[in-house]
């Protein structure tokens, strides 16, 4: 049996995206448990680990975020061929390798099968490298298989991983659950893997809206794993410092030049604009616009009518 | 006399901006130092200086990025004004207070009269908050700071004689923050005046960033526990936690790549936005019925020789937009 499990905190976005998505792919036996969240996503996960080991048939354990949109018709056949290999502890659809901290992203990412897609500036969809390979030819990075970390805005979960492990609450509230739950499922010497499992994650291009919480978490991971690997990456904490803090006002002026770069290309489309909207056969020719939109309004009123 | 000193490594661009600038800045007496660039832009400087400090009656050295362009017609007298201020070392027009590295910028920046003028996307200009004389922050004040922006920098005659840059820092970056920190070591003092430039660069920063973050670990290195509060981080700790600095920084830079990204794909979803309501405008019924009007429109403003365009266009005297609105200070990571 597959579960389903969603820690919901917007009860809006489940009822609109997980909800839909999961009910488009579950089978009839399959368990699904929308959660209200009580406190971090840490500790709201592992309620529902605790839910589903209570499951004697349980195949395998699908976490998704809220806002995670399951699109793929042929997704619990794609989840089972994954965990086919009885080492596999974790699956995503988005996975890396090289991650060393959970900016997992900065590893050399291998496969992303998802759609990003925003509310903003109207709505649209940036699409992963992998989503569409009829469409866009794969690049040769591509491929599905081992990687060190997946992104947890969807994780499936063998029933090994389901009983075994558990998300670590001391780490914060939200950011790094993902990738220190795949760090603990690789250092029992399980795997994490990726498998082509399409998705469409409704979410907001900020991508981070609280910094501090998240270089707070970032750090406490650092430390955790890197006191469990002996400290291999401590030889020289001066050099990694001084490094680092180049790297960070390095990171800093790169911001601001793609924060002048956005605002010097938003000046030059709104003047494009403006010099249609301005000019005299635009403006002359605004009364008929007019009428057009009102017979427009008027045959939709009847339709509905 | 106030001496001028550019190190020269594109003729075009000095021609367009420095020595527009200077033109327009120098007094009759006033000597030009236009020299190639000799390597670094620190031995460029010190070339430039040891020249200059050989003259007599030199009042200043006004050092100018050839991509800088001085707007005032009365600057002499504004630097002379500032200069009269005892003990003062070097004078600017962009500075900050408690300066950490060379990212000057992650100061407390009090005071940046000069405007960056970009070519990308139309090309445009993003003033920085004392550039026009209104509208003046609460924290702009002229006055001492701890360094100054590199891209123009005033060294008063003291400083010609006793001081040069440090030529083992690397090519470019860094040096106005060394030369700054080694002016306060001498007991002198760095100071921002309310002269006006146009920075004439492009809205990339930083286009080589490993060179930067080589200089910015050498200054630190330099400087740390020599003049608080130089190489220090950011965020208060002390000198010798390298284990807390080193987490801390990794995982701010992490946030700062990631907000970027961020940013990217805002202005991608913009544009599409833009795209899609460009779309719609010009595949409008009535747009294409008035084609044939536009059409003739333009050749009647061809037939006048384009005096439409010069005068009347979006666009300004010098073929860029003037800024829309009030922006952020700009920051010049190349300094």
């Amino acid at each position: 049996m597959i579960a389903f499990g969603v820690a919901v905190t917007r009860s809006e976005d489940y009822e609109r995206w997980a909800g839909p998505g999961i009910e488009r792919v579950r089978e009839p036996d399959s368990a699904v448990y929308p959660n209200s969240s009580p406190g971090s996503i840490f500790r709201a996960y592992n309620l529902l680990l605790d839910l589903a080991a209570a499951h004697g048939g349980l195949e395998a354990l699908v976490l998704l975020h809220q806002d995670v949109e399951i699109v793929d018709d042929d997704f619990c056949r794609k989840v089972r061929a994954a965990f086919a290999d009885p080492d596999v502890a974790v699956a995503g659809c988005v996975g890396a390798l090289d991650a060393r901290t959970m900016a997992w992203w900065e590893g050399a990412v291998t496969w992303a099968s998802f759609t990003h897609r925003y509310h903003e500036h109207g709505g649209g969809l940036l699409p992963a490298f992998a989503m569409s390979p009829h469409d866009v030819k794969l690049p040769a990075y591509a491929r599905t298989g081992q990687v060190d970390t997946i992104d947890g805005f969807i994780m499936v979960l063998s029933p090994w991983a389901v009983r075994n492990l558990r998300f670590d609450e001391t780490l914060g509230q939200f950011h790094g659950y993902d990738y220190d739950l795949c760090r603990q499922a690789r250092a029992a010497g399980r795997k994490v893997v990726t498998a082509d499992l399409k998705v469409h994650h409704h979410h907001s291009l900020e991508l981070m809206p609280d910094p501090e919480n998240w270089i707070e978490a970032n750090i406490r991971l650092t430390e955790k794993w890197e006191s469990r690997n002996g400290g291999a990456g401590a030889r020289d904490w001066k050099a990694r410092a001084r490094r680092a803090e180049a790297q960070a006002s390095a990171a800093n002026v790169q911001r601001i030049s793609a924060k002048m770069q956005a605002a010097a290309r938003e000046r030059e489309l709104l003047t494009e604009l403006e010099s249609i909207t301005g000019s005299a056969s635009w403006r002359s020719t605004a009364p008929i616009r007019r009428l057009a939109a009102a017979a427009r309004a008027r045959a939709r009123r009847a339709s509905r009518g | 006399m106030i001496v001028f000193g550019c190190s020269i490594t594109s003729p075009d661009m000095y021609r367009d901006a420095a020595q527009t600038g200077m033109s327009r800045a120098a007094e009759p007496d006033s000597v030009i130092i236009a020299n190639a660039a000799a390597g670094s832009l620190m031995r460029s400087y010190n070339l430039i200086m040891d020249k200059a400090a050989e003259l007599d009656d030199v009042e200043a050295l006004v050092l100018v990025h050839q991509d800088a362009e001085l707007v005032d017609a009365d600057f002499c007298a504004r630097i002379r004004r500032a200069l009269t201020e005892p003990d003062v070392g070097v004078i600017g027009c962009v500075g900050a207070i408690d300066v950490r590295n060379i990212a000057w910028w992650e100061g407390s920046v009090t005071w940046g009269s000069f405007t960056h003028r970009y070519t990308e996307y139309g090309g445009g200009q993003i003033d920085a908050f004392t550039f026009t004389e209104d509208n003046h922050p609460g924290y702009a004040r002229t006055g001492e700071v701890d360094t100054l922006d590199g891209f123009i920098l005033v060294m008063a005659p003291w400083t010609i004689q006793h001081i040069r840059f440090d030529e083992t820092l690397g090519q470019l970056h860094g040096y106005d923050y060394d030369f700054c920190l080694q002016v306060r070591e001498a007991g002198k003092k760095v100071m921002t005046a309310d002269f006006k430039a146009i920075h004439h660069h492009s809205l990339d920063l930083v286009t080589d960033e490993t060179v930067w973050i080589e200089a910015h670990k050498r200054v630190a290195e330099k400087w740390l526990g020599r003049m608080h509060p130089a190489g220090l981080p950011n965020w208060g700790a002390a000198n010798d936690d390298w284990k807390g600095r080193a987490l801390q920084a990794e995982a701010e830079a992490g946030a700062e790549r990631l907000t970027r990204v961020s940013i990217q794909m805002k202005a991608e979803a913009q544009l599409r936005r833009h795209k899609a309501e460009m779309e719609e405008v010009t595949h409008s019924t009535s747009w294409r019925l008035t084609r044939p009007l536009r059409v003739l429109g333009e050749q009647v403003r061809r037939r006048r020789g384009g005096r439409g365009a010069r005068n009347g266009g979006p666009h300004g005297q010098d073929g860029t937009r003037p800024s829309a609105n009030s922006t952020p200070p700009p920051v010049d990571g190349s300094g």
